[in-house]
């Protein structure tokens, strides 16, 4: 079987490339894209845990419950920050997050 | 045992292709195309949920993930038109210190990782922790205590899902003879009960933020007249 360390490592490697894409990117959208990355990458690591401590042969529900609660809030966070972004498109012409240098235009 | 080792084998691939293509989000200048490797991305860690048998979540993770929430930053990057891709990348210092903090970051998480506690002497490693935090044994806890021998057997991998105990913890009073009988886990069913007994009153919450979510993005992404 695999060992619990590979999914945490996969989850780390994942999160590290979101974290990088937040910090390299200068696309708003495509930084969003990241942050949606690392909310993954965390589900990786709670449902590898879950299946962890059911050492009775039985995974821990709560794990997945976590996991699908995220989900759900980044449904709703993705909403929120697309029309944020549009928004600010309107406003703006660019989602270059270098072209917000300015509190009021 | 050929199961055992294709599974492992299909873990390994779709890892891979999922780190390949969280890269290819990164890399590519289009966001197009970066929308379309976090499809992909997404899709391969569903891939890995349902190989952990989390059904629900891994369909969960392709209906949400994959399906809505791709198709809104479609629909948003065709709306707004972006023409000016030239400019998307910043200087080469600091595209070198993001990559430096996340690889920073990454080492941190493989090596704590690697040097779980438990992980190498057949221990569960939450278990091994919270012995570990009582007597202040961190990173050298060697000593065998009496709940440490007790734990079940766990050898830094994850057990193996058992239809007769998931048969037993659905209905308490059912015979060892029929829970031995169980051929599959039901996993939606013991997800739901959780779901719908100890969290009901955080999942009624998800349900309003999900609700002043959607009322919140059209109250933002409407046209605001001049007038």
């Amino acid at each position: 079987m695999i060992p619990l360390a590979h999914y945490l490592i996969l989850s780390g490697i994942l999160f590290s490339i979101g974290l990088a894409g937040v910090l390299i990117r200068k696309n708003i959208i495509v930084v969003f894209m990241c942050l949606e990355m690392m909310l993954t990458a965390s589900n990786v690591a709670l449902v590898a845990f879950s299946r962890a401590q059911g050492t009775a042969g039985v995974p821990v529900y709560d794990a997945q419950v976590l996991s699908l609660f995220i989900t759900g809030i980044a449904a709703a966070e993705v909403a929120i920050g697309l029309a944020l972004i549009v928004a600010m498109f309107r406003a703006r012409r660019t989602v270059e997050s270098s072209a917000l240098n300015s509190l009021k235009d | 045992m050929f199961e055992t080792s294709l599974c492992q084998i299909l873990f390994y691939v779709l890892a891979a292709l999922a780190v390949l293509c969280a890269a290819g989000v990164v890399a590519y200048r289009n966001p197009v195309n970066s929308a379309m490797c976090m499809a992909v991305c997404f899709a391969m860690v569903a891939a890995i949920f349902f190989g952990m048998g989390a059904q629900f979540l891994g369909i969960v993770q392709l209906i949400v993930y994959a399906g809505a929430i791709l198709v809104l930053f479609l629909f948003v990057v065709m709306m707004l038109d972006i023409h000016d891709e030239g400019q998307s990348r910043g200087s080469y210092i600091h595209a070198a210190i993001g990559v430096l903090v996340a690889g920073v970051f990454a080492g941190l998480v493989i090596k704590v990782s690697i040097n779980l506690p438990g992980a190498h002497d057949n221990t569960c490693p939450a278990i091994t922790l919270c012995e570990s935090a009582g007597e202040l044994l961190i990173g050298d806890a060697r000593k065998v205590s009496p709940a440490q021998t007790a734990a079940p057997q766990y050898g830094g991998c994850l057990p193996e899902l058992s239809a007769a105990a998931a048969a037993r913890l659905e209905n308490p009073a059912i015979s060892a003879a029929d829970a031995a009988k169980a051929t599959s886990i039901p996993d939606v069913k013991l997800l739901g009960k959780c779901l719908y007994t100890y969290y009901n009153i955080p999942f009624v919450i998800l349900g309003f933020a999900l609700l002043s979510g959607t009322v919140g993005a059209v109250a933002l992404a409407r046209k605001i007249r001049k007038d």
